[in-house]
């Protein structure tokens, strides 16, 4: 198993106990908020922290299952995340935010989607990104890209092609990608995998059926005219796809790992979803820098 | 300077973690040096828009995901506001409510 927070490699529950002891005794900001938010407001002795820890990352219902209680706690439930309530019923500025900072995501997406490749010997891992790659960036004879309804939708919102792919990423956007870039290129698939491909389930179909109190948006947005036709479009292929796209890779994953890897997975998915909480909002933050531009 | 918080950090409450830093002559304990960071970046926004030299005491209510509603005092004057930051401290919103 790894840090969740520092990925330094640890050996038992007892060891990640005292690793976090000790980074809490230096007030190290990553290690703290990590208990902050995850574990316990309140500072606790090292025995209880071990199990409650081991409680956290207890995967009674699986792989997949924690993964998706995980995320769905972090992004959907309790306090959910502010561009998620916001993306109920998007408005132009958020759409055009949307817009400039995926680009440079998928854009980052394709080339970890490689990566993984790279790292794996397995023809189902191959498969899947392959596919992966082919519909968020390059699209078949019948089928745009994802990315190029992500760019109709910009335009239709009053941004030009040269302005999107021209732009350059905002700073939590810029030090996410480089996390995903380094975390598919350095690490095992599994853990590439596992940063990646579990992000996509925020645009899950299923998120209030697992206990999410919103889904990506309102479906009822889809019948109305408060979004233009490219935004339906565009939101519309993301929803489609992503349910098997996150699923099954989660399935993969499983398939091919042993605990131990498993639990390094874990500690890369927790490092994920830190960076893209902040890609998320750097989406708002995009959006509101346009509109005082204008 | 006094805030609500009074278990742990002057920003999270939490009390795992003990960075002191000094805001307005008072030698306030914080979980981390982000809490630490974004605390001294809403004295000084607060102090921008009031004017005020100094301030008595804030009330801050929500966390990180949310964003924090509060209010400042100082003397008999009040200011409430709203701020949300990115995990590193930036701030993306400050407005006054």
């Amino acid at each position: 198993m790894k840090c969740p927070v520092c990925l330094e490699p640890l050996e038992s529950y007892v060891n990640m106990s005292s690793h976090f002891l000790s980074e809490n005794e230096k007030s190290e900001p990553g290690h703290v908020m990590f208990l902050n938010r995850y574990i316990y407001k309140m500072r606790i002795g090292k025995k209880d922290l071990q199990e409650k820890l081991e409680g956290f990352f207890n995967m009674k219902d699986g792989f997949r299952g924690w993964i998706i209680k995980t995320f769905i706690n972090r992004f959907f439930r309790e306090s959910p995340h502010p561009f998620i309530i916001e993306n109920q019923h998007p408005k132009p500025y958020l759409i055009r935010g949307y817009a400039i900072e995926h680009h440079h995501f998928l854009w980052q997406w394709v080339r970890s989607c490689s990566y993984i490749i790279g790292n794996s010997d397995n023809d189902d891992v191959v498969q899947y990104e392959i596919e992966n790659i082919t519909s968020e960036w390059y699209g078949t004879h019948d089928t745009p890209s994802h990315h190029e309804l992500l760019l109709r939708m910009g335009e239709a919102y009053g941004l030009t092609r040269s302005e999107i792919l021209n732009s350059r990423p905002l700073p939590a956007t810029e030090a996410a990608i480089e996390f995903w870039s380094s975390a598919c290129k350095n690490l095992t698939w599994q853990e590439g995998m596992s940063a990646m491909h579990s992000l996509e389930l925020i645009a899950n179909r299923k998120i209030i059926e697992y206990g999410g109190k919103y889904g990506y948006f309102d479906p009822s947005i889809m019948n109305s005219p408060e979004i233009n036709a490219e935004a339906k479009e565009f939101l519309k292929e993301g929803y489609l796809a992503d349910v098997s796209h996150s699923e099954r890779a989660l399935i993969i994953i499983s398939r091919h790992s042993d605990m131990d890897t498993l639990q390094n997975c874990q500690a890369l998915f927790m490092r994920s979803i830190e960076y893209f909480y902040d890609y998320l909002l750097a989406r708002i933050e995009r959006g509101h820098l346009l509109e005082n531009k204008q | 300077m006094k805030t609500n918080n009074e278990n742990g950090c002057g920003l999270c409450d939490a009390t795992w973690g003990e960075y002191f830093r000094e805001i307005d002559g008072d030698n306030m304990v914080f979980c981390c040096s982000i809490c630490a960071d974004i605390f001294q970046e809403m004295v000084k926004r607060v102090k921008e828009n009031t004017g005020w030299k100094s301030i008595d005491y804030v009330e801050l209510h929500g966390n990180y995901s949310k964003g924090r509603e509060c209010t400042a005092r100082s003397g008999n004057d009040n200011f409430s506001y709203y701020f949300r930051t990115y995990s590193d401290g930036k701030f993306i919103t400050f407005e006054k409510r």
